[in-house]
Parts: C-alpha cells; structure tokens; sequence
C-alpha cells in the first residue's frame, strides 16, 4: 500500500466575504517527509493557501487532504495536531507568560497527563536548543530565540507536516544560518512560505510559485529560480546563490 | 492618570524585580497577598487623627525591601511619583480644620495638620506595600494565585493577555511616536493623533486576530491551561502568621507611643 | 481620577470591592456563555492597546495642555460593555500594581467608578441610542458619554471620599471642583474616542459590529436600577455619617448615638449646605478626639520617630545581613 501524500490541494478556490478572489483553482501534493517551498509576490494568495492547510479558512471550492483525509469540522481538531504552523511573527505565537507555559500549550490542550506535557515540552525545547530558557518570558527573548520557540510550540504537539510562514524574517545572518540547520534536521514533511529565496534553495528542492491565486510553476527549485524570466514576471528576481552555482544558467 | 512613556520602562523594571531570586521571592502568592491585605486593612482602620501608631508599621516595608533585595531608591521614587492625588485631596485638611488638637512643646497643632500628615503617611504605606507585593511576587504568579483563590478565570487570562501584550504593543506605540517626533513635531495634534492611534488600534486587532489563530492552531478550546500551581508550605503561613501578629500588636496599641514612655522613664 | 488607598476607610473599600468583583463575576459568566473563544485574546491586546495609548498624549487645540484616551467608552463601543467593563477592571489592576496609581484595597472603588459608569451607564443609555446614523451623530454621542461616564465617576469619588471620611474637604466645594475638573477631562476624551470611532468605522467597519441583542437592552435596566441603589445608599452614607468608620466602629462596640446627636448634626449639615463653604469646622465624635489626643502626645510623637528609626534600622541591618550571607 503506498502511503498517501501528507497534503493534497485539489482545484482549492476561495473567496474573501467582500468578494476578494485570493485563489482560483490550486491544485498541488506534497510526499511525505518532502520540503517544498511556496514562493510568489505580494498578494499572490500564499497566507490564504497557509491558512487552509490547518482548517482556519475552508475552501468555498475544491478541498485539502491531509495525510489523505478531507478536512471538514469533525476532523479539523485532529488536522491541527497534523499539521504544525509557524506563524510570521513569534509574537503572535508565544502569548503565554514564560517560554514553558507557551510551549505546553499545545500538549495541554489534548488532554495528556502533567508528566507526558512536561516531556514533550522539555524535549520540544531540547530539539531547538532551548532548554535554558523555560523559564523566560516571551518578551525577554531575542529574535532568534522567539523563532526557536516558536518552532518548540509547534514541535511540541508531535505533527507530521510542518508549514511556516516566513521563518527568517526579522533575523540577523548568524541566526537565519542556525534556523537553517534546525529545520534542515527534521524530517518532518515541511512546506516554507518565504521571499527569502536563497533559505528556499538551501532548505526545499521543490518550490512551487503562485501569482494571482493560481500556481504559475511547480518543479525542481534550482530550475524555476534560474529562469529569470520568469521569476521578474512574477515579481521576485534569480537567487544570488544561483549565480555562483550556475554563473551561465 | 497621565503617564509618559517612560512608563514603559518601569513596567519592565519591576517586571525585572519580580524574576530576582531572594526567600521572599520565593514565598507563595496567596500568602505575600494575605499579608499585603491585612496590613492595608490595619494601615487604613487608623483614626483620622493618627500619626505616631501609624509608625511601627513602617518596619514591614522596610524588612520586605531589605529582604527582597529590592531597590529602595526606586520604591521610594516610585511613591513619589504616584502622590499627587492623596496631596491634592489631603492639602485641604490643614485649611479646613484648624481646631488644635495637640500640642508640640508650646506650638499648637490644629487637626488639619494631624490628619493632612496621617494622609501621607497612611499613603506611603500602602503604596509601597503594593509596590513591594509586585515586586517580589511577579504579576503572573499573583494572577495564579488570584486564579487559585477562584478570580474568574476568564479575567485572570485576558489580564495575563494585557501584561504579554503590553510589551510588543506599548513598543509599537514608542516607534510611532518617535516617528512621528523625528519628522519635527514635538506635540500631536488632533489629527495626526487620530490617525497614529487609530492605526495601532487597528494592528492591534489585527495581532488579536492572529493570535486566536495560533491558539486554534494549538487545539485552543476556549480553556487556557495552565501545568503549574504553588502549594503553600509552612514558611508561607509563618510569614502571614508572623506578620499579622504584628499589625494587630500595632492596631490595638499604640506602639509608638510605649517605646516614647519607656524612653522618657529611662531618661 | 484615581482613588489611593490612603483616603479610604477599609468599609468603603470592602464595600466597592464587592460590588465590582460582583460585576466582573457577571460578566466573566456572561462572556463564557457567549462561547465566543475569540474574546479572551481580543479583551487582553486591546487592553495593552488602552495601556499604551494612555501614554500617548495629544495637545488639545488652543490650549496649550495635553490630553489622552481614557479607554472605558471606547472598549464599550468595541467590544460591547461586559468585557470592556473586565478589560477596564485588568488596565485599572496594572496600574495600580506597576504604578501605585490608586492602590490595592482602593482598586474597587476605581474598577466601580472607571469602569461601571462608561461601560454599563454611559455605553448604553447615551452612546447606543444616540450613535444611530453616522458623522456628527456619533461625534456628540461619543463626547456626551464621555462626559457623562466621567461625571458620574468623579461624583462617586466624591461620595467614596466622604463616606470614608479621611479628608475633611466638605462636600459642596468638593464637588464643585471635581465635577468641572472632569468636565474637560471628559470632553477630552470623547474627542479622542471620536476621533479614534471614526477612523476604525472608516477603515475596517466590520471591527465596529454591533454587539447589541434584545437581551442586552434588558440588562441595561437592571445596571441603571443597581447604579441608583448604589448612589442612594452612599450619598445617604456620606451625607448622614460624615465619619463613616467611626461610625461603624461605635456600632460594633455598642456605643449608640443618642437621637440628639444625629439631630444636631442634621441641623449643622444643613447649614453648611445654605452657606457656600462658611468657616468649615469639621465634626468629629468624642472617639476620635480622644484617640487623636492620645496619638499626638509629646510620647506619642517622640516614640513614633523611634519607632520610624528603628524601622529604618531593621531594614538597612536585614539588607546587611542579606548581603553577607551572600558572600
């Protein structure tokens, strides 16, 4: 039996109340343990598409299959345990009063024993290195640190995919280095929203490229980025790290 | 109820106080919050008229400070600072009753100048208790404890909401008000004021917004829980036992005033 | 304008802690049955919104001073009146703990006066009624609740301050000032809560969504019944027992006041009220006379600034001692 894909997008449409079309027909599959990244301008439709895949927004067209199962209410608690979100801004993920607090959250919520919360919690924050913070507040980190735990929030409630939007935003060069290696050791199937192209070309050897809600281009990211026509077409421009890797591509 | 944006860099400073480690750091919530209370009780039960049985009580700020290892300059500024009310309503005392009531050598003292200073001295006692309460307890331990004590949870959480958000709103409100400040205007007028506070209210209903979204991403089921509680043990109910014996010592008798007559049959 | 603890007798800080615990009790209750999960992150950010923007001073045109939000209408209008009530309830605590403005056992007088008067009086009989329509409508309405929300709270803490009978400022020329004090103070902030109103209905209306119900417009009854009750019963408290602990400490040690007494200083209230502020003698019972007597002694005096010494000595010796066992 083959294992079905960790997500699957089949001619997803949606329409903002005030009639915004954000997106008009994706269709898209990600394997398990695969990294793809979603890239596109402004406005392509890419945090609409972010906030299907855990069931905030539903499709008004199509669906999304997770671990090959339709989301719709009764199984969107058991999505969101699934499938991981880190949102843009930590602040917005780490809203409890120390970094323990926030990453037993998530544990918390589903229902396990004290003990079981207080493993997963510590091991969560031992997988991105941050033990020693447990029992710092959130607004005493810095922007590296509230990445890290933010991702422990996340890791935490144990999912198989992970989505993140914009992971290195607001990070200095030595941080977006060490977020790099972090989320290269999961083997978690990951999906990275980012404009940051060149963590996309070191981190996801898939990226896909939305503009105007639909998928201009879906295959192998060192090829899509290298076209440069292409890429000014749709408002992004060719890697630097690209030149060096192929200077006559 | 004005304040300057220096006020955001208390609120971190005594956010910082109450992550210090000292034995009355350490003391349960509910137990430094029982005490606080029944001193202010005791502090504010004083007739208008006293001045010299309101002084012995000055030794639990003073031993709570030193205890806590907390800065006393800064307590003491912070006292100051926060004054104005008591004064302005205490000041007209002195005007308004000047029957004597008491006299110092042959210089009488009318009523007015009695209570006026029983005014300020019952304000600074129960402003610097408060002020020591929060600093060697922490707001997020007292919302637990408050929470234990049966405050309504949702209160308690939203609170916690407040003070977490305070640090990233309060800093987007400086920035705005610094650029604001940099293009030249060194006041707000109506509209710029209209239009920079309508956009932090707005960003802030978005960060509400994206925040209820992290929390149903988490399995957030209207129930915020929360893993640890303190337990109370005897050093906590020796501390409100201890000090309690003390203000009621210093309620019912005036303290002041038999140390003032063992001093004068000794001299 | 904050109540401090120091001008408060502990019963009238019992009493308006009870009432706004009760009041944040019913409407915590409230809010649970709304089931709406959304509130709880909602009422905390804009809490530090209001935190935040009360930091935020604007000049007010021709003036010369500044003024800033004052925060209950404008979470009343929000997020409808029991969770701004709660929201204004958790901003008043913050302060009172990090800043001492106002104080612990004097936080339910503030609660009661900040937070009741805009959320459950001036929000829904002022505000709602009015604010039909839009532009200039929603202008007066926010300026006339404004006002009238801090009229009624300055009123209460000139209730509160005579019922405790700390202060010895009469009654008349303590509300004649505070009443006009928050008159512009009011005025102040109903322009900038306008202001703020409009920019939010323009820019993003569906953050301005009616939170009324039928059985909103119920409840704001039973507020205005409870609010009058409360207002009677202090003014009666304030104007009959101008010392209002002593009051209660004769009647717990069984010292009733004879039927003279309290007709003599009905007599003498009255003739304070028909002259405006005469040579104001403040009344006080023979309790207090003698305790003060006793309190004030050349013993009592001397003792008290050893006793402030010795305070003084116990804490330096502590932290000394602190910090050698540090070493």
């Amino acid at each position: 039996m083959t294992t079905p894909p960790s997500i699957e997008l089949r001619d997803l449409c949606f329409a903002y109340p005030d009639g915004t079309r954000a997106l008009r027909g994706v269709s898209l599959s990600v394997a398990q343990g695969e990294s793809v990244a979603i890239v596109g301008g402004n406005g392509a439709g890419k945090s609409t598409l972010v906030q299907h895949l855990n069931g905030y927004l539903m499709a008004t067209q199509g669906e999304v299959r997770v671990g090959g199962k339709p989301i719709a209410r009764e199984t969107v608690a058991q999505v969101r345990r699934a499938v991981g979100l880190v949102f843009q801004d930590p602040d917005d993920q780490l809203f409890m009063a120390s970094v323990f607090d926030d990453v037993a959250f998530g544990p918390l919520n589903f229902g396990l024993s004290p003990e079981a919360v207080e493993k997963r919690a510590t091991a969560a924050l031992e997988r991105v290195g941050m033990l020693h913070l447990r029992e710092r507040p959130p607004h005493k980190l810095s922007a590296g640190e509230k990445r890290a735990v933010a991702i422990a929030t996340v890791l935490a409630m144990s999912p198989e995919v992970l989505v993140m939007d914009e992971p290195s935003s607001n990070l200095d060069p030595c941080g977006r280095r060490r977020l790099i290696h972090l989320l290269r050791s999961f083997d978690h199937t990951k999906l990275i929203v980012s404009h940051d192209l060149e963590l996309v070309v070191e981190l996801c050897p898939r990226s896909i490229l939305l503009d105007g809600g639909v998928i201009v281009a879906d295959g192998p990211t060192v090829e899509l980025f290298s076209n440069e026509a292409l890429m000014l077409a749709h408002g992004l421009e060719r890697p630097h790290i690209l030149r060096h890797l192929h200077p006559h591509g | 109820m004005s304040m300057g944006p220096g006020n955001y860099i208390e609120v971190g400073r005594m956010d910082e106080l109450s992550r210090m480690d000292s034995p009355l750091h350490r003391l349960d919530a509910r137990a430094k919050g029982l005490t606080t209370l029944i001193f202010l009780i005791a502090v504010m039960s004083f007739g208008r008229y006293e001045v010299s049985a309101l002084m012995p009580l000055f030794v639990y700020p003073f031993a709570l400070t030193a205890w806590g290892n907390l800065p006393a300059g800064f307590l003491l500024r912070k006292v100051a600072l926060a004054a104005p009310f008591a004064l302005f309503v205490g000041i007209f005392n002195p005007f308004l009753d000047r029957e004597t009531l008491s006299w110092i050598g042959s210089h009488p003292v009318s009523g007015g100048w009695l209570s006026f200073a029983s005014i300020l001295l019952r304000f600074a006692l129960t402003v610097s208790a408060g002020l020591i309460l929060l600093a060697c307890t922490g707001i997020h331990r007292l919302c637990a404890g408050a929470a234990q004590l049966g405050l309504p949870r949702v209160f308690v959480v939203q609170l916690l909401f407040l003070y977490r958000y305070f640090f990233v709103i309060g800093e987007e409100g400086l920035r705005m008000v610094r650029s604001v400040e940099m293009r030249g205007s060194r006041s707000l007028g109506l509209r710029t004021y209209g239009s920079l506070i309508g956009h932090l209210l707005l960003r802030s209903i978005d960060r509400a917004q994206r925040i209820y979204r992290a929390m149903i991403s988490r399995g957030f089921d209207g129930e915020v829980r929360v893993l640890r509680a303190d337990a109370p043990g005897w050093k906590d109910a020796a501390f409100v036992a201890g000090w309690s014996a003390f203000f009621i010592a210093a309620r019912v008798c005036n303290l002041s005033e038999l140390v003032g007559n063992v001093v004068f049959n000794i001299l | 304008m904050h109540m401090a603890d120091a001008l408060i007798s502990p019963a009238v800080g019992a009493t308006l802690w009870a009432a706004s615990a009760g009041i944040a009790a019913c409407c915590a209750r409230k809010i649970r049955q709304s089931g709406d999960d959304r509130m709880v992150p909602m009422m905390g950010v804009l809490g530090a919104f209001v935190f935040t923007a009360m930091m935020i001073n604007f000049s007010i045109p021709g003036t010369g001073s500044s003024g800033h939000l004052g925060g209950g209408l404008l979470l009343a209008i929000l997020l409808g009146p029991h969770a701004a009530f709660l929201v204004m309830a958790s901003v008043l605590t913050i302060q009172a703990l990090f800043f001492a403005d106002g104080g612990l056992l004097a936080l339910g007088c503030n609660v009661f006066n900040l937070g009741f008067f805009p959320a459950f009086i001036a929000y829904p009989w002022i505000y709602r009624p009015l604010a039909r329509g839009d532009g200039s409508r929603a202008w007066m309405a926010s300026m006339l609740a404004a006002v009238a929300g801090l009229q009624l709270g300055a009123f209460a803490v000139v209730l509160e301050t005579k019922a405790s009978g700390i202060s010895a400022l009469p009654f008349g020329p303590f509300v004649l000032l505070m009443q006009p004090i928050h008159l512009a103070i009011g005025l102040v902030e109903g322009i900038a809560t306008a202001a703020l109103v409009g920019f939010v209905s323009e820019a993003r209306p569906e953050a301005l969504a009616p939170v009324s119900t039928s059985h909103e417009r119920r409840s704001r009854w039973y507020w205005l019944v409870a609010a009058l009750l409360m207002g009677g019963l202090f003014s009666w408290f304030a104007s009959e027992r101008p010392d209002g602990l002593e009051w209660a400490l004769a009647k717990v040690s069984g010292q009733s006041q004879t039927p003279s007494d309290g007709m003599h200083r009905e007599a003498a209230r009255l003739q304070q009220k028909t002259a405006f502020l005469p040579g104001y003698a403040f009344q006080t019972t023979e309790a207090s006379r003698s305790g003060a007597n006793a309190g004030a002694s050349v013993s009592g005096i001397a003792g008290g600034l050893f006793t402030f010494s010795a305070a003084t000595l116990i804490g330096v010796g502590l932290r000394r001692a602190r910090r050698n066992g540090a070493k």
